[in-house]
């Protein structure tokens, strides 16, 4: 391989790629500190503030931008992802669970499960709204329909990455402490949840993070508006530097979001590695 | 204490049942259910449940349908080629060439971090790079390549089509530095050791192993470009009309038979490209 020229122009190339991925955004966050209330969503900037980070909080005198009315909607998405991890990570550690040992018709079980993480968000929330519409004649609302639509997108997710987690697990551990006489319940609390406890971390990661920021599902299956609905709202008419502003805000909050999450992934192997040193001693 | 093969069997249908039941009743049945509806009839405010023919006949005769329905194909192709072409080379360098593997993993967090982030905000953030006086247009003409803006850049065709494939590139990346990785360094080393060139062995052994990762990344990027919508309408100022922006509308404007149409057709274009794709590799026993 001639890799002594290739892997140098592959390594600009790819330098390129991550500019090209994060390039926006980065000009998306340099035009949030764009001057207000009359400075637009364009170069130059007129002079630096924060004019429009303090109009998100309503801290600012009334100008004729009104404010982004995201109130409401962040407190739903919010409640929203939350009811999703919860339910999806149940669903997801209790399918893998059965799927350790195969059953008649697993291969079936498998697709349908993973139906939901491919099947395009509109038609899932076409599908769910007609049938709330046509079969149950109930309203169509974020924790109800928008819900339920949700939890289909993300329980796959939850399911697979369980899935690869318990592929590795060594069964053995549960059967000694089943053998000692200790009962299944309290055998999945101290042995088997410690052990899948970096599955069910990044299921629950998935499952927020996506349902947080779910749009196409929601869009047809709620009436009220998410976090993603009344950004999207702000799409149809003039987009001032404020929106740019939430944007920054709302992906530093999905960053923290990924730091908590790498700090308790960090964590847990650590102390994995401390036990298997301790039994090696031992 | 082994546990009876039949318990365990039961057991493991407890375990699945909710799964199945929430699948079943919230994916299974409101996917039959759009194709039941594109059958009923159509009154101006309610969808009664006659059956009848006519949405399916008013979407074939409307020029405006299937000139949607050909520009969600052409978009959808023109985007799996530049995903493809641009997150190849991507994937070449991380899954093949980084040898160290501390920072091929850094490398493909950092292309997946998008995938945690607001995708509005992803789709928004091209406005302002894109626009007449948008950051391109601007260094382009300080570097003095243009001497007036390009004003085709945004709301138009080509907005859609750059803004889809930088969000959608990542799913082409990973399936395929996946793929790249298997690859045991050994064959390069020995095909090297008999004489033959980068290319020969990117033609003969790189390319013909990923393949099973370019085809589940090609899935992964038609079906979610298929159905998308929201890109289209953020980025093209409304000219350019996927068959998911046809959906939207029509449910705007509460004609649920026709959305279905429209639905059940999107479904079968997507069924009928995944069946293509999985036609070229056998992915059971590839991966």
């Amino acid at each position: 391989m001639e890799s002594r020229v290739l892997k140098p122009i592959l390594a600009v190339y790819v330098a390129l790629f991550i500019l090209f991925l994060y390039g926006p955004f980065f000009i998306l966050t340099i035009l949030s500190f764009q001057q207000g209330p009359e400075g637009g969503p364009q170069f130059p900037i007129i002079e630096w503030s924060t004019y429009w980070y303090r109009h998100i909080f309503g801290l600012t005198e009334a100008s004729r931008v009104a404010p982004l009315p995201v109130g409401q909607a962040m407190t739903r998405s919010l409640i929203l992802a939350f009811m999703t991890m919860v339910t999806s990570t149940v669903l997801g550690v209790m399918s893998a669970q059965a799927f350790r040992k195969k059953f008649k018709g697993s291969d079936i079980v498998f697709y349908l499960i993973v139906l939901g993480m491919i099947t395009p968000g509109l038609l899932t929330g076409l599908g769910v709204a007609l049938v709330s519409k046509n079969i149950f004649n109930v309203d169509r609302h974020w924790w109800s329909t928008a819900f339920v639509s949700h939890v289909v997108y993300t329980f796959p997710f939850a399911f697979l990455v369980m899935l690869a987690i318990l592929n590795r697990f060594d069964a053995s551990v549960e059967e000694a402490s089943w053998s000692l006489g200790v009962s299944p319940m309290r055998t999945f609390r101290k042995v088997t949840f410690p052990l899948i406890f970096p599955g069910v971390l990044s299921s629950m990661l998935f499952a927020f993070t996506l349902s947080y920021d779910e749009f196409s599902r929601t869009l047809l299956s709620s009436n009220e508006q998410t976090l993603p609905l009344a950004i999207y709202g702000t799409f149809a008419v003039e987009i001032h530097p404020n929106i740019f502003a939430f944007g920054v805000l709302t992906t530093l909050f999905s960053f923290s979001l990924l730091a908590v999450y790498a700090i308790l992934m960090g964590l847990s192997v650590r102390r994995a590695k401390k036990i298997a040193i301790q039994e090696e001693i031992g | 204490m082994a546990v009876p093969a039949k318990t365990s069997s039961t057991t493991a249908w407890w375990l699945i049942a909710p799964g199945v039941i929430w699948m079943t009743l919230f994916l299974v049945i409101p996917i039959l259910m759009i194709v039941y509806v594109s059958f009923w009839t159509q009154t101006t405010f309610k969808i009664e449940s006659t059956l009848t023919l006519a949405s399916w006949q008013q979407f074939f005769a409307s020029d405006t349908y299937i000139t949607s329905l050909f520009t969600t194909v052409r978009i959808w192709l023109i985007v799996l080629i530049a995903t493809l072409v641009i997150g190849y080379p991507t994937a070449l360098y991380v899954g093949l060439f980084v040898k160290n593997k501390t920072l091929s993993t850094i490398l493909l967090v950092i292309c997946v971090i998008p995938f945690w982030t607001s995708f509005l905000i992803r789709v928004l953030a091209w406005r302002p790079m894109l626009g007449k006086e948008g950051a391109i247009n601007i260094i382009l003409q300080k570097f003095g390549i243009i001497s007036a803006p390009i004003e085709a850049l945004l709301f138009t065709e080509l907005s859609v089509i750059i803004g889809m494939t930088q969000i959608y590139c990542v799913f082409m990346v990973g399936p395929i530095a996946f793929m790249l990785g298997r690859i045991d360094p050994n064959i390069i080393e020995a095909s090297r050791d008999l004489g033959a060139g980068f290319w020969r062995i990117f033609r003969k052994i790189i390319f013909p192993l990923s393949l099973p990762g370019v085809v589940v990344g090609a899935i992964f990027v038609s079906v979610m470009v298929l159905g998308e919508f929201a890109t289209a309408s953020a980025l093209s100022g409304r000219k350019v009309n996927l068959l998911g922006n046809i959906i939207v509308t029509q449910v705007g404007s509460l004609k649920w038979a026709l959305a279905s149409v429209v639905g059940v057709i999107l479904t079968i274009v997507m069924g009928i490209v995944v069946a293509l794709f999985l036609r070229i590799v056998d992915l059971r026993r590839e991966l």
